[in-house]
């Protein structure tokens, strides 16, 4: 057994997605329980500017005075809240024009095809971008960007899900049992996707968190005094050598969350395997 | 008469997949259509329960208590789906949603034809179970849970579900060993006699189509080239297509024969 081999097979044996999992609860835990009140993220204290760990700020705290943990946990609050925002409404926009695209087909399938091809034809990032930058920067208009960028491919996805188990005789045989399209499209067909759709949607949750962070990052999405993370990133740019530490935390977490994000949604691929799934 | 198809064309853009293909289906007759790969046949039957595809366009008349079935808009030709004509496929494990019970599937159906008490949907799934000779319990499982034959059979059951006029079997033993195969046709020729309903059977099988139809019509390139009663094709058959289809067909043995009725 090669090097890799073995190291692969024990990390499976590790259970990272058991370890993400934990993680991710427990951070939210923390963001949502812990501190709940003890200070106040936007209040500003410059006498107190830049300050090392003490027991009152126990991560110190940045170039205005606020605290750094108060404001990196609320900014938990607000990514990972954000990204879930985005990731719904890609969904419950996507579904549904991938169901009818690929049971209506003809030109509506087309018509949407196009549409499609259009949004894959540039990189997510840079649409964003361009999006965020002509309606103007701030979170609402950022989360508008992603929300168009990615129900392309949720769509996508149902639509070529419904084209390839339509041709299946069970859909036939539900058909000849005469039932309506809308029943055979929610008992018969949605179980099939909701498990892809999962596994999309867990794959897209670090990303989305990365790209609004990015955004925020270059000024176009949340503006300060925001405690987003990538805002923090930003702002702490210019005491990037005196006080590195602080681009340190937001940084660190952001890698926490994505990871454990990313490692869930391999997890829950590999579980989902179709090709698994219908075996004796 | 039960079923009447008159000048039955389906197209695709230019090219004609059946031609003008005329043929009735009495009440109870196991009428045979027979032919090769590509002959048309299975969209002749998908003709009949409008489940062609968008890029296909039938054209001509399908008779069914005296109107004519490819003008029956959506909800009406869904209410004659499954009570009036009913399916049956080659493809068993496809036949059922892989996630959805035997059992499952049946209250669907029953519930979408307006059979809305529980203890009624259950006496007549259970008597469609022990119909076709499985037990009762076996319609808690899942599709992949069965074998090939078992499956066939509940495939048979729900299609009989409702007690269908005609039933369409397209190819519905192909998929199946010889014995199996056998056993079903014989299972549904007795279900044939108690509930009455006709059976368009669909297949290349001569052999099956000589032991157990009443009518058989030839089909060759999308036309119907012969067509007659069983004694009339098997002993004096007319077109050199049609005795080239009995010289290539294999002999039955008797012994499969016995076996096939234990």
């Amino acid at each position: 057994m090669s090097v890799l081999a073995h190291s692969q097979k024990r990390i499976k044996k590790a259970k990272v997605w058991l370890i993400s999992i934990i993680l991710l609860i427990v951070l939210a835990a923390i963001a949502y329980t812990f501190l709940y009140l003890k200070h106040d993220a936007t209040m500003t204290d410059v006498g107190n500017r830049l300050a090392s760990p003490t027991w009152g700020h126990p991560l110190g705290t940045d170039h205005l005075g606020r605290d750094v943990l108060t404001r990196l946990l609320l900014g938990f609050r607000l990514t990972v809240g954000y990204s879930l925002i985005a990731l719904a409404a890609a969904v419950i926009i996507g579904v549904p024009f991938g169901l009818m695209a690929g049971l209506r087909g003809g030109w509506v399938d087309r018509l949407f095809m196009r549409i499609a091809d259009g949004f894959l034809a540039f990189p997510d990032t840079v649409i964003a971008i361009v999006l965020s930058g002509l309606l103007g920067p701030g979170i609402g208009n950022l989360l508008f960007a992603i929300v168009l960028v990615k129900w392309v491919n949720y769509a996508r996805m149902v639509r070529s899900t419904v084209l390839t188990e339509v041709q299946k005789d069970y859909v036939t045989i539900a058909r000849i049992n005469g039932l309506s399209t809308f029943t055979i499209m929610r008992k018969h067909l949605l179980p099939h996707i909701i498990g892809n759709v999962l596994v999309l949607a867990s794959l897209d949750f670090g990303k989305i968190i990365l790209l609004i962070s990015s955004l925020s990052y270059i000024g176009l999405g949340a503006q300060p005094p925001t405690p987003e993370w990538g805002a923090m990133l930003n702002e702490s740019r210019p005491y990037f050598q005196a006080n590195p530490e602080m681009m340190v935390y937001p940084g660190l977490a952001i890698v926490a969350v994505v990871l454990a994000a990313n490692v869930l949604g391999d997890y829950l691929r590999d579980k989902f395997d179709v090709k698994k799934e219908v075996q004796p | 008469m039960i079923l009447a198809i008159e000048d039955l064309t389906v197209s695709h853009g230019e090219k004609k997949i059946v031609d003008k293909v005329s043929l009735t289906i009495d009440k109870g007759e196991w009428f045979a259509l027979v032919g090769q790969s590509g002959s048309g046949k299975t969209m002749l039957s998908q003709a009949i329960g409008q489940l062609l595809g968008t890029n296909l366009r039938a054209s001509g008349r399908i008779m069914y208590q005296g109107d004519n079935v490819l003008e029956y808009p959506k909800e009406k030709m869904n209410q004659l789906r499954g009570k009036a004509i009913s399916y049956i496929f080659q493809d068993y494990h496809g036949s059922f949603t892989p996630f959805l019970t035997i059992q499952q599937h049946m209250e669907e159906y029953l519930q979408t034809h307006g059979v809305h008490q529980k203890t009624q949907r259950k006496e007549m799934m259970k008597e469609a179970m022990e119909s076709v000779g499985l037990e009762a319990s076996f319609a808690k499982r899942y599709s992949f849970q069965l074998s090939g034959g078992q499956l066939q059979r509940a495939s048979i059951a729900l299609a009989l579900l409702l007690e269908p006029d005609i039933l369409i079997a397209d190819e519905a033993t192909t998929a199946l060993d010889s014995v199996s195969a056998h056993r079903i046709l014989s299972l549904l020729q007795d279900l044939q006699q108690k509930k009455g309903c006709a059976i368009l059977f669909i297949t290349h099988d001569w052999r099956h189509v000589v032991r157990y139809s009443d009518k058989i019509a030839v089909m060759k390139d999308g036309k119907i080239i012969e067509t007659g009663t069983k004694q009339k094709l098997v002993h004096q058959p007319e077109h050199a297509y049609t005795k080239q289809l009995i010289q290539a067909a294999p002999t039955l043995p008797m012994r499969i024969r016995e076996v096939s009725k234990s």
